[in-house]
């Protein structure tokens, strides 16, 4: 069990954002948390990121409860999440974003480098300068290396997001509506550097309202209405759901 | 790296220039980088507007100074004694503003509050500090040179050299670390903090580092400025002191490495070039301080940078 979530609640004042939520993932899978907007999606990922800190509940990382711990901490377990709306240092260059996320990376290496690199930073991060220009290059955005990462179009913000969450060598990757404002084009994409991480063995857990698009991935899905869990399982057995028919199309489905 | 090859000139200027003037507002000049280095490491680099550089300034000068005098030992150890206490000092405060996630104004606020707190230890404790009358330093930094073996630091000269090489190391340090992950770390908490944490930067300490560098380097310029001047005063750890780095570092090019030096350079020359009265000058010195904030943001360095970089875009 990689991931295990027992009663997840959060509130902020009288609204309850996230209801006492249960679900576990297994190492290698691929699990898509869908539903309406507002009910909850995102929180769920910022509470399992430390983002914010959870009202109750109880997350077990590796056997580990993280519940409450510092962001970096988490990140530095495993943990990544990249944003619904691309978060970037926009002065600097696309290229300068992939190396501060090589960070992560950058520690797992041996102390003498880290002097070396110091002093003479060409030659310590060759191979993380080697990773970088390869996770640029999957997600498309290595002719835009050295432009600041505000000349972007969203798009390209999109995928330099999931450049630089890769960068962190994440064991459970967190994705916030990555598909969302991308073009067709740009989806396709993104379902090429998914299915990559997949065979490297990250764990994905992607939330999305475009069910089309989850259903084709996940190996098990999440509905969500209101804060609460209302049907969990394999994704078209989601959503053939009463439930959750109900809860996208305001109604009971009869067809 | 490359950009440092313009401190080269001024290696060689004392041949060219035996001006005593010249050079005395050279090594001021050269003192007062070393602050504003250490100052746009914790503002241009990790975006903490810190006000406690002078303080740090201060007790680099008293320290070194006192642990001379009580323990009787030589400058550079009194100097390590300084950057003991300053290290110290430094994590006490980081820590409080850090841990209770203080930014910004409020950051800046409550390390003014610290600063004011050291300047009134040094104004107070009269039997240690001799209060406002300050103290006379007497004593002379002394350096080891191959061939001529130990040497008091006394006339401009070797004060230009001391001041001028102490000024390089400070700056290929920072260069150095800035370029570093360490410096990486540095821009991203500047830039998005809460981005640089989902990575798995930690924040609390990288800031703690920035302003404990920026600290201990402030301490140097400060023991440099003591034993320069031969009197040290509790005004050292003034407001002023560090509203005068701040002022250098944004006239000069915030987050540049040459910007503090330029900045300090015109702000210590200034008062030379234009002769006025005392009232008249702080005014002029105002106007043009604004003129330059609101006409080049980016500062003197950033400027000549940008048109140097339009050139080659044109050509």
């Amino acid at each position: 069990m990689l991931l295990k979530v027992e009663n997840l609640t959060k509130r902020f004042g009288g609204l309850v954002a996230v209801s006492d939520i249960s679900f576990a993932i297994e190492k290698g899978e691929i699990i898509g948390i869908f539903g309406p907007n507002g009910s909850g999606k995102t929180t769920l990922l910022s509470l399992l990121a430390g983002l914010l800190p959870p009202t109750a509940g109880r997350v077990f990382w590796k056997g580990r409860d993280i519940a409450g711990e510092r962001p970096n901490v988490i990140a530095s377990l495993g943990v990544i999440k990249t944003f619904q709306n691309p978060q970037l240092f926009s002065e600097l260059s696309v290229f300068e974003h992939v190396m501060i996320a090589s960070f992560l990376a950058f520690t797992r290496m041996k102390d003498h480098s880290r002097l070396r690199s110091f002093l003479s930073p060409a030659k310590g991060e060759t191979t993380l300068r080697l990773r970088a220009e390869k996770a640029l290059t999957l997600c498309r955005l290595q002719d835009t290396a050295t432009k600041p990462a505000a000349e972007l179009s969203y798009g390209e913000e999109k995928m330099l997001g999931v450049a630089m969450a890769m960068m962190c060598e994440p064991e459970l990757l967190l994705l916030d509506e990555p598909a969302s404002g991308l073009g067709n084009d740009e989806i396709q994409n993104l379902e090429n550097v998914l299915r990559d991480l997949r065979a490297h063995g990250t764990t994905l857990c992607i939330i999305d309202h475009k069910v089309a698009f989850l259903a084709k991935f996940a190996d098990q899905a999440i509905a969500l209405q209101q804060g609460c869990k209302i049907a969990a399982g394999h994704p078209y057995d989601v959503l053939a759901d009463p439930g959750v028919v109900k809860a996208y199309l305001g109604r009971s489905h009869h067809a | 790296m490359k950009t440092l090859l313009c401190l080269v000139p001024l290696y060689l200027l004392p041949l060219l220039v035996k001006s005593d003037v010249v050079l005395t507002i050279l090594i001021f000049t050269f003192v007062l980088s070393i602050l504003a280095v250490g100052f746009n490491i914790v503002f241009g680099g990790a975006g903490q507007l810190t006000m406690f550089h002078a303080a740090a300034f201060g007790i680099g000068s008293y320290v070194t100074f006192l642990s001379m005098l009580r323990f009787g030992i030589s400058f550079w150890l009194g100097f390590l004694v300084a950057v003991a206490i300053v290290i110290l000092i430094s994590i006490v405060i980081g820590w409080i503003c850090f841990k209770f996630r203080l930014k910004e104004f409020y950051f800046a606020v409550v390390t003014l509050a610290f600063a004011e707190l050291c300047r009134l230890v040094a104004l107070n404790w009269t039997s240690v500090t001799n209060g406002t009358l300050g103290m006379l330093v007497l004593e002379k930094p002394t350096v080891w040179l191959p061939g001529s073996g130990v040497v008091k630091i006394e006339q401009t000269g070797p004060w230009y050299f001391l001041t001028l090489v102490s000024l390089t190391g400070v700056l290929i340090f920072a260069v150095l670390l800035m370029r570093s992950w360490i410096g990486r770390n540095f821009s991203a908490i500047r830039l998005n903090e809460d981005l640089a944490q989902t990575l798995g930067i930690d924040t609390f300490r990288y800031k703690l580092l920035a302003f404990t560098i920026s600290n201990v380097i402030a301490a140097l310029a400060g023991a440099l400025y003591g034993f320069y001047t031969g009197y040290i005063e509790p005004a050292y750890l003034a407001v002023t002191q560090s509203l005068d780095a701040i002022a250098m570092v944004l006239l000069g090019g915030v987050s540049t490495i040459l910007g503090p030096v330029v900045g300090a350079l015109v702000l210590t020359s200034l008062p030379h070039l234009i002769e006025l009265p005392a009232e008249m000058r702080v005014a002029v010195y105002g106007m043009i301080l604004i003129l330059v904030i609101l006409l080049m943001p980016r500062g003197i360095v950033g400027l000549f940078a940008g048109l140097l970089k339009g050139r080659v875009n044109a050509a």
